[in-house]
């Protein structure tokens, strides 16, 4: 059985950009094991409100609580990064060169399910393979397939930021099927239609602020 | 050139062997030192660390404890120090202007005051192979051990920071111990070579191996491997060029190394006709 997921509450979340406010008095629960699509023009505020969660963007005002937890030292920090597996939308090839079978052991979590996934998504053959010589949507089904491993290894979030931007759409469908069967909870920024009506919830940003979309 | 005679006599001497063995210490840890320099993309922390260097030096000057020692003591806590401002978005880049103008103001100022001869301190900035001592041997014996062993032990989560350092600290990996310990390594690591190179010219040791591993591995294990190959050949090459042809080492060594490195940079690109297999095309049923 997948763990359930853990719930997230969000406050008044203020994130600033410099003078840009990308992120203004956010107010958002999310109920454990529930699949939650966060749709939006670009620069809307999306990536920021998805990092804030992560602690990857301090915000000027307001929390973030997952599981009950307001992250407050490097401690909670810790045990939040092991409860939440992000897909990043900036899906760097990175600098240095790194393998995809490195990549999918990362954090030593879930590594043995993550390759399941990698073969069941099409990718297992290029676990010997840097990282930099991938298509942009062979990456992003490595990173669906690393992020099912730390669901496996007991991530009760899932927060997917554009996870089928570059997939064609078989692979779409594919990797959609994947990430909200997974049973935790999920919030996944997209610009998908038919991957954010497959949600139990749609919510829009614009300006940053969010609203619930029927 | 010198004759056969010459060179074996050469060999024999005391501080030659002890250079030899400095520098084969040397180009175990201080390539993979150079691997993690690339891999973090911090070239100016170690411009900043010579300048460190040169602080600790006249310090070292100024109380009459050994120099070699203060600039090492001087590096790994200005390594440390600067570490917090690897999570700025800024990066470390503006710290390691106001770092090195810092450093270099005060240890002129320091000379100055010590009343001691400027052109000692910056003599210890060019290095002097053949003047190695038991503490520098330790000190690049210390990094052949460590910097190897962290990079076996640790692998898995160096390789994921060096490559992203976001994705690395969702991942869990403790990206902030990680970037202190790399950081304080390096730091020593320029002064643990300037007995060798000179903190000028520690390049040939670290920055050189390290670039041509670049081009020839593909992963960090792979590179680490190839930094620390190519670190022994140049150093083996340089160290033996410059006894055959009575040059100054640490020049030579930096020629040899960077000859290496672009020599490396001229290969052509490897084509990995494997990565471009489908499943299916690897499958030998099909």
């Amino acid at each position: 059985m997948p763990p359930p997921g853990a719930g997230i509450r969000i406050e008044s979340l203020t994130c600033d950009h410099g003078p840009v406010r990308a992120v203004d008095g956010v107010d958002l629960d999310i109920r454990a094991g529930s699949r939650v699509a966060l749709v939006g023009t670009n620069g809307s505020g999306k990536s920021t409100l998805v990092r804030a969660v992560l602690g990857l963007h301090r915000p000027s005002r307001g929390t973030v609580a997952v599981d009950g937890h307001v992250a407050r030292t490097a401690r909670d920090w810790a045990r939040r990064r092991r409860e939440c597996a992000w897909i990043p939308q900036r899906q760097s090839a990175g600098s240095f060169p790194l393998l995809v079978r490195e990549l999918l052991d990362g954090g030593g979590r879930g590594t043995e399910s993550a390759r399941d996934a990698a073969a069941d998504l099409g990718v297992g053959h290029l676990l010997d393979r840097p990282v930099a010589t991938l298509s942009g949507g062979q990456l992003q089904r490595v990173h669906l397939a690393r992020v099912i491993g730390r669901v496996a290894a007991g991530a009760g979030v899932v927060l997917a930021d554009e996870p089928t931007a570059a997939l064609d759409f078989d692979a779409r469908r594919d990797a959609a099927r994947h990430l909200l069967c997974l049973g935790v909870t999920t919030l996944v920024v997209t610009h998908d239609p038919d991957l954010a009506a497959d949600c139990d919830r749609r919510l829009e940003m614009a300006a940053g602020r969010l609203r619930e979309v029927a | 050139m010198i004759d056969a005679d010459t060179l074996a006599a050469l060999l024999a001497m005391p501080a030659v062997q002890r250079a030899a063995l400095g520098l084969f210490l040397g180009a175990v840890g201080l390539p993979l030192v150079g691997v993690v320099i690339v891999g973090l993309d911090i070239m100016p922390v170690r411009f900043a660390m010579m300048h460190v260097a040169l602080l600790g030096i006249a310090v070292g000057l100024l109380t009459g404890a050994d120099p070699t020692l203060c600039a090492l003591v001087a590096c790994a806590c200005a390594g440390a120090a600067v570490s917090p401002l690897a999570d700025r978005p800024g990066g470390l880049s503006g710290g390691m202007g106001l770092l090195m103008s810092l450093a270099m103001a005060a240890a002129l100022l320091l000379i100055a005051v010590s009343g001691t001869n400027a052109a000692s301190a910056f003599a210890l900035l060019w290095g002097s192979i053949l003047s190695v001592r038991t503490v520098d041997l330790v000190i690049l014996g210390c990094l052949a051990v460590l910097v190897p062993g962290l990079l076996v032990r640790f692998r898995r989560q160096l390789a994921l920071l060096l490559h992203d350092r976001e994705l690395a600290l969702v991942s869990g990996v403790r990206v902030r111990w990680f970037t202190l310990v790399l950081l304080v390594i390096v730091a020593v690591a320029v002064a643990g070579a300037i007995r060798l190179t000179g903190a000028l010219l520690v390049d040939a040791l670290t920055i050189l191996p390290a670039l041509a591993a670049r081009r020839l591995g593909s992963s960090l294990t792979s590179i680490a491997a190839w930094a620390v190959v190519c670190g022994l050949v140049s150093t083996a090459v340089g160290f033996a060029l410059a006894l055959l042809l009575d040059l100054p080492p640490g020049p030579v060594l930096v020629l040899t190394a960077g000859l290496l490195a672009v020599a490396a940079h001229l290969l052509p690109e490897r084509t990995h006709r494997a990565w471009h297999r489908t499943p299916h095309s690897s499958d030998p049923s099909s």
